[in-house]
């Protein structure tokens, strides 16, 4: 029960600051998204709630999570959502002293 | 030979012939350099690209924004997310080495994803310049101020991430490679994320380039009844209506604009003709219809 009414006020929490559109303005995001133009607004608040969940999870604070998300385009929310895991995530600087050796063996197939 | 090729289709095509318009060799020499700090490429890499077009940002300020600690990286959606909330639009580039080249030539530096495994992981570095003869390619890389690949060195690490590119625009320019529907879309992400001034700006060039895509005239009118100037958003519509006369959204969202000035009576015609259309805004519009209605009554 707790973690339901939790779960709520996250939802609310995170349900305001996106309602972006005005009263009865049909907002853009309807004319470019390629999904279909009725489908529940309220799913994506909860995709958007999920994702917020999953980056807290990888060690954000919810502030800063919720505004990443916010950040985000309904269709990369779907994307992202459930494979935060998965994803390939930028770190490493380059192996050098390797990269070097791989570029010297494929040289020439640029310079043959 | 043939066999190497497939390792590198791209740089094997562009060893063909150098695209048409593309300069021998370009370097953007002022793109800034931030040499990154341990796993945080994504900030650097990013700070890099904004820093390039006026922004004032370093490395550290990002972390927050795109740097995921438990991943010990950053994700792409992240890096595209995270350049809108600087006022910039971000574009990813459609797969090809050529059109990498060609947002170099046209003066805009290139995020791109490599992936170094073996060696180590995902990666992001910088591209801001190319020299076509020696087949190499230019970037701000980790702690390289100015690495220098050769376009096979570069497509074999690139190609996993499936060629993936970025590049991130000031709102008034629109990169050299973009298409139509995927650049409105940029900017209707900008503008959704909070960055409707900007995304302001960008509609406006949207619409000296495709005056006829009713898409950005909504998005422009939306930016212009966001900040409140009604009488701008309903010229935008008018226009807009008159060109695309069908419209489903200009008619609702004029209608709403006029109604929102006060003149109820003159946005009844537009949201019946909106009703009557039918289609998947019909809610909306119904929405629209019965709020003026109300207001009217009192």
């Amino acid at each position: 029960m707790k973690k339901l009414l939790c779960r709520m006020l996250v939802l609310l929490m995170i349900w305001t600051p996106y309602q972006v559109a005005q009263a009865g303005m049909i907002g853009t995001d309807q004319v470019v998204q390629t999904a279909s133009a009725d489908r529940s607004a309220v799913l994506n608040f909860v995709s958007r709630a999920d994702v917020a969940d999953q980056l807290s999870a990888m060690g954000l604070d919810p502030a800063t999570a919720k505004d990443r998300v916010a950040a985000m385009t309904d269709e990369e929310v779907r994307y992202i959502a459930g494979k935060i895991n998965a994803m390939p995530a930028g770190a490493d600087a380059a192996g050098i002293l390797l990269l070097l050796i791989i570029v010297a063996v494929i040289w020439w197939a640029w310079k043959r | 030979m043939s066999g190497c090729a497939g390792l590198f289709p791209q740089t094997a095509s562009l060893r063909d012939g150098l695209p048409e318009g593309l300069p021998q060799q370009v370097e953007l020499k002022s793109v800034p350099f931030f040499p990154q700090d341990e796993y945080q490429c994504g900030p650097a890499a990013l700070a890099t690209t904004l820093a390039a077009t006026g922004v004032k940002v370093t490395p550290t300020q990002l972390v927050p924004q795109v740097y995921l600690p438990e991943r010990k990286g950053s994700l792409q959606v992240e890096m595209l997310a995270a350049a809108r909330r600087h006022g910039r639009v971000s574009y990813l580039l459609a797969p090809r080495f050529e059109d990498l080249l060609r947002e170099v030539a046209a003066g805009n530096p290139v995020i791109v994803l490599q992936d170094q495994a073996p060696l180590g992981s995902w990666h992001y570095a910088v591209a801001v310049g190319y020299d076509y003869d020696e087949g190499d390619l230019i970037l701000r890389s980790g702690e390289t101020e100015r690495q220098v690949l050769s376009f096979p060195a570069h497509e074999f690490m690139w190609r996993r991430s499936g060629y993936w590119a970025m590049v991130a625009m000031p709102p008034d320019r629109i990169p050299a490679t973009a298409e139509e529907g995927r650049w409105l879309s940029a900017i209707a992400a900008l503008e959704r994320a909070g960055g409707a001034a900007a995304a302001r700006v960008a509609y406006n060039s949207f619409l000296k380039r495709w005056p006829d895509n009713t898409g950005a005239a909504i998005g422009l009118a939306n930016t212009h009844h966001a900040a409140g100037d009604l009488a701008a958003a309903e010229g935008v519509l008018r226009e807009a209506a008159r060109r695309s006369p069908g419209s489903v959204i200009v008619l609702n969202n004029l209608a709403q604009t006029l109604s929102d000035q006060g003149r109820h009576e003159e946005a009844l015609p537009f949201i019946d003709r909106a009703k009557a259309a039918g289609g998947p805004y019909a809610a909306a519009v119904e929405e629209t219809r019965q709020s003026i209605l109300k207001r009217m009554k009192k």
